[in-house]
């Protein structure tokens, strides 16, 4: 294991930020942290990362004890969602500024900082200052930045957050790319669960300071262990008493066995998928996903009375009171 | 446009009479009789150990306060503890008390009669009506300019540019010399200039502990002031012109700065 967490808490003033968390990382793997703000996500990687300490538990890095370790000597890759560039120093002085740290001879930061910047296609900008350059490339610099240590492990704090849309799309699959070629044991922080599904291989969901499911991407979204991962993975559909992704509600144009009136209330062309909203005869709003074809085979049109029926495998029991 | 118009002649109006008109008089004044009498008045002994005795002021002062100030500011920033609030505030004593009040506060402590006086004494060190009590004044007195500086800066940069650091194997002191300090650099630069400009012009504290002394513990403002007393007006004048001109020395540094920051 790369990573080990046990038991770890931490508490700021009167919030619970960690509540007795443990966590395995394999090595060389691409771990989501994926939860709502508050939900301890950041918090966890802080203390993996050893700047923030926790009030108990432990944290061991590649075998070693490393809990009460300084940030400075654990060897970890840091980046922050704000980039944290040096302002004041040039990008090749950014990517280098680890290797200058540990003394290492000038001609060798020189040519592994080349190397760097090639790897995040910033070779041109070497003489750039950060605020020269756009949000994009700051986050790529930064990643080159924490790369140039060669640490154990990289952890990124919602390194895509501060970005626009177009320009994290391209950094998500940049990040696969980059860690088939690197292999470096990465773990990342994100709110956004596409952007956990779509990376990682690996996904710990994290809900008010407790890890609320671990598994892969698809296993995540197959089979929810509760109902706040089934809710925060993709969208539901209510089904009685029972969850289910809209996606696994099949249109009837007649009455069956275990299928549910409803009326069809409004019908989007989203491209390939159709999203229909109907309403129920006891007035519940039912959002329901089809193909393209199942739309046009249907006739499908505001107004008209259809028959719903879930797939109960994929479906969880509604717990009420535990939202 | 025609108010605003009005509001600039005001403007201008108020900065003439009360800034140019004055400095100008005293520069008229001391060149009247022409550059060799005012050179002449500016070069007698007790004017040049006094613009001495000025510097080292400026020379004490400012590197104690920077260093300080700088402190100071990552305490009041970064730490949270009982009492921060109290410390805040008792940087802000400086500007707060009379500068006469300092120095009779200093006279107080150290003087003959004072708490440390008879100690002191005993072991052959004067701080009153002597150098060390004037530059103790004139620290006090220009104490707030870097803290009140840095203080803002720091909060605007933030902590995380450290963290990286220490991600990357910088240790505290090393984050603090690569990456804090340079990135507070303006900041410190405005508060050294404005600690420069304070030690440079003290008067009222710093004239309360020193005794007067002529040749001995005159700094050039309390020089102005003996000359001017005893109607020595060719002198008043002239080290008034010295110490103008010290003071837009600063002045214009700290333009140069602006420039610098500007550009950047």
């Amino acid at each position: 294991m790369s990573i080990e967490v046990v038991g770890v808490s931490k508490r700021f003033g009167d919030f619970l930020a960690l509540d007795d968390v443990s966590l395995n990382v394999r090595d060389g793997s691409l771990t989501a942290l994926l939860g709502p703000s508050g939900s301890g996500k950041s918090t966890l990687l802080r203390v993996i990362a050893g700047l923030e300490l926790p009030d108990s538990g432990t944290v061991h890095i590649r075998g070693a004890d490393t809990t009460h370790v300084p940030a400075q000597r654990r060897g970890v890759g840091f980046v922050f969602q704000h980039y944290a560039a040096f302002k004041h120093m040039t990008v090749r002085d950014n990517v280098g500024f680890g290797l200058s740290i540990r003394k290492r001879p000038r001609a060798e930061i020189r040519e592994r900082v080349d190397q760097l910047l090639e790897l995040v296609h910033l070779s041109g900008f070497a003489h750039r200052y950060p605020a020269q350059l756009s949000g994009g490339q700051r986050q790529r610099m930064a990643l080159a930045r924490a790369l140039a240590v060669e640490p154990a492990v990289l952890l990124l704090d919602e390194p895509f957050g501060a970005l626009d849309a177009n320009v994290r799309k391209e950094l998500r699959e940049w990040l696969r790319d980059l860690h088939e070629r690197v292999h470096v044991t990465t773990v990342f922080v994100t709110h956004d669960q596409e952007e956990a599904m779509e990376v990682a291989e690996q996904i710990v969901v994290m809900n008010e300071a407790r890890v609320a499911q671990v598994a892969p991407p698809r296993e995540l979204y197959e089979h929810p262990g509760s109902e706040f991962v089934m809710r925060f993975v993709g969208p539901v559909a209510e089904m009685g008493n029972e969850l289910v992704r809209p996606h696994d509600i099949e249109i009837l144009p007649l009455p069956d066995w275990g299928a549910e009136e409803a009326m069809v209330r409004r019908v989007n062309h989203l491209g390939f998928e159709v999203r229909v909203e109907l309403e129920t005869t006891d007035g519940r709003r039912v959002a329901v996903q089809v193909t393209r074809a199942r739309a046009v085979e249907l006739e499908l049109e505001a107004g008209q009375i259809v028959w719903l029926r879930p797939d109960h495998r994929g479906a969880l029991r509604a717990n009420r009171s535990a939202a | 446009m025609r108010a605003s118009r009005r509001l600039r002649a005001v403007a201008l109006a108020y900065l003439a009479l009360l800034l140019v008109l004055p400095v100008g008089m005293v520069f008229y004044r001391t060149f009247e009789h022409g550059v060799a009498a005012a050179w002449a008045a500016v070069t007698t002994p007790d004017a040049i150990h006094a613009f001495w005795l000025t510097l080292l002021m400026v020379a004490v002062a400012v590197p104690a306060n920077t260093v300080f100030g700088i402190g100071c500011a990552l305490v009041l920033v970064r730490q949270r503890f009982p009492g921060k609030a109290l410390l805040n505030s008792l940087v802000d004593v400086p500007f707060a008390v009379s500068p006469v009040v300092v120095g009779l506060a200093l006279v107080l402590l150290y003087g003959r009669a004072g708490w440390f006086g008879t100690w002191l004494a005993d072991h052959g060190i004067q701080v009153i009506f002597a150098p060390l009590g004037m530059i103790l004044a004139t620290i006090f007195i220009s104490l707030p300019f870097v803290v009140r500086e840095v203080v803002p800066v720091l909060r605007e940069v933030g902590s995380e540019q450290e963290e990286a650091a220490s991600t990357l194997g910088a240790s505290p002191w090393q984050a603090f010399w690569r990456v804090t300090l340079p990135s507070i650099r303006w900041g410190v630069a405005y508060g050294v200039i404005l600690t420069t400009a304070r030690a440079l012009g003290e008067f009222g504290a710093v004239s309360v502990v020193s005794g007067k002394l002529a040749g001995q513990t005159e700094t050039l403002p309390i020089h102005v002031e003996q000359a001017f007393q005893n109607f020595d007006l060719a002198g008043a004048y002239s080290a008034s012109v010295v110490l103008a001109a010290l003071a837009l020395l600063t002045v214009l540094s700290m333009n140069l700065i602006k420039r610098e920051e500007v550009t950047r």
